[in-house]
């Protein structure tokens, strides 16, 4: 399996936090899912890729280039949806492909022309007067018009409505039909990842907690449930994080299971969503960082 | 590149029809102005509105996420306004011409090289600052310099005869030989120290 974008020990001071030592390998043809909360450093981290920021220290290589050298090349490659408005506001849909094509070697002007039926875009109206999502689209029409291997999107979905966020995700099922594409998704919102993820990042305060295909994560992560009596020093190393209440725990393993081993069917054991994982891993985190 | 030189134009479409009908005011109703600062201002004009434009939306981030460099935008804005500003003139001297406004080629140089002049510090500065900051700078620096400027100019006039005497000494075509070359020399530091500045940029 190929790595489409390699980070090598990245790290990158900013005034709000910092990166340390990042290592990150999003894998070719695959759709990867970028979670944390907000601030977690999800922007920073895209920022990073698409060479908007560059590193204190560190490596970073997208197909394999640097962009000391082909910084030109990799983005010709790249696809890219910003969770706000970047093109020129009082401009419509038509001057500002006019503005994007030519920096492209491959526009396909048929492929855009095509989106923007499909999506319902106006050619004439300022962007300005765009709905958020018709903004949305209008980036992702242009991601996707040059023929590019990789997508990057930074919280595409972002300020939808739960009609325009289910569109997207459905015309990104369709985009990765090919097999030859990569996604990197970010995003808050865990639910628009359960359909179409491959892999699952999960950071937070700049830091790597998760980097794990979604097959692995429902195998060994799940959330248990059970009376309080259960839990002792013993039995306790098997959660990542435990919530204790007057009628039982709830807690979060990665160890499904053993602990499907050890307690049997005195708990009942749940398949954690991410959201789940999410929150309790941050929790963890606050508990003994 | 010249993609980038282009986009100004596209950018600003509609604000470029306005510069007609703008030196054409200047031509029939102002009288005693100089031609040179009708042919700055006409250059001035698309340049600086361009850079009005690129800040009011986030289009550094495009910008840079399109297959350009850093070295590549930094370049298209120091030639793209060369262009415009040889574009912006020669539309100016046509319609000066067509209104029958006297001028001499020596206004049209003054007005280029105070272009250059102009830009060479103005375009740092832009890169430097952060867009909301620009028009305060522009602004004190206009103030500064109504102030400043005209007594120490008295002061150097008075007191440093050598000096005067130096330039008047000079023949016209030195002096519009040097001040020409004062203007591109200063222009080729301020593509550098942009470009500088811009490479350490975060978006």
């Amino acid at each position: 399996m190929e790595n489409v974008i390699e980070l090598h020990d990245v790290s990158k001071s900013l005034k709000a936090f910092t990166i340390h030592n990042m290592d990150l390998q999003i894998k070719q043809g695959y759709v990867t899912g970028f979670i944390g909360a907000n601030g977690a450093g999800k922007s920073t981290t895209m920022k990073l890729i698409m060479n908007l920021l560059q590193p204190d220290n560190g490596e970073i290589n997208v197909f394999g280039l640097d962009y000391a050298s082909h910084e030109k090349e990799i983005k010709n490659r790249i696809g890219f949806v910003y969770d706000s408005n970047i093109f020129y506001e009082s401009l419509n849909l038509k001057d500002i492909s006019r503005i994007i094509a030519p920096a492209y070697t491959h526009w396909d002007q048929q492929q855009f022309k095509a989106y923007v039926n499909q999506f319902d875009l106006p050619l004439n109206k300022p962007m300005k007067k765009f709905s958020k999502g018709m903004q949305m689209k209008a980036s992702i029409a242009m991601a996707l018009s040059h023929d590019a291997e990789l997508i990057v999107m930074d919280e595409p979905t972002a300020g939808l409505d739960p009609t325009s966020r289910r569109e997207l995700l459905d015309i990104f099922q369709e985009v990765m039909v090919d097999g030859k594409r990569t996604i990197l998704f970010s995003t808050h919102i865990t639910s628009d990842l359960d359909r179409i993820a491959d892999f699952i990042v999960l950071i937070d305060e700049g830091e790597i907690l998760i980097d794990k295909p979604v097959y692995e994560l429902q195998e060994q992560y799940a959330v248990v449930k059970g009376s309080n009596e259960l839990l002792d020093a013993d039995t306790e190393v098997y959660f990542i994080k435990i919530e204790r209440s007057p009628n039982g725990f709830q807690a979060l393993t990665k160890e499904a299971a053993k602990v499907r081993g050890v307690f049997g069917k005195h708990v009942v054991i749940e398949e954690a969503s991410l959201e789940e994982i999410m929150f309790y891993m941050k929790g963890a985190r606050n508990l003994y960082g | 590149m010249f993609n980038l030189i282009k986009k100004d134009f596209f950018i600003q479409k509609t604000q470029i029809g306005l510069l007609v009908p703008i030196i054409m005011i200047f031509a029939i109703f102002i009288e005693n102005i100089h031609p040179a600062f009708i042919f700055l201002i006409a250059s001035v004009f698309i340049p600086l509105n361009a850079y009005i434009f690129d800040q009011q939306s986030k289009s550094n981030i495009l910008l840079n996420s399109l297959p350009y460099t850093r070295k590549e935008i930094v370049a298209a804005r120091y030639i793209g306004a060369i262009v415009y500003m040889i574009l912006s003139i020669a539309l100016a001297g046509v319609i000066l011409y067509v209104f029958q406004f006297d001028y001499t080629m020596s206004d049209v140089a003054i007005a280029a090289g105070l272009f250059c002049l102009i830009a060479a510090f103005a375009f740092p500065l832009f890169y430097f600052l952060k867009a909301e900051y620009i028009f305060i700078a522009a602004f004190i620096g206009f103030i500064v310099s109504t102030i400043i400027l005209p007594p120490v100019f008295r002061f150097l006039a008075a007191h440093l005869t050598t000096i005067t005497d130096f330039i008047t000494s000079l023949s016209i075509a030195t002096l519009y030989l040097s001040g020409a070359a004062i203007a591109i020399g200063l222009y080729l530091i301020s593509w550098v120290v942009s470009q500088l500045i811009y490479q350490r940029k975060v978006f």
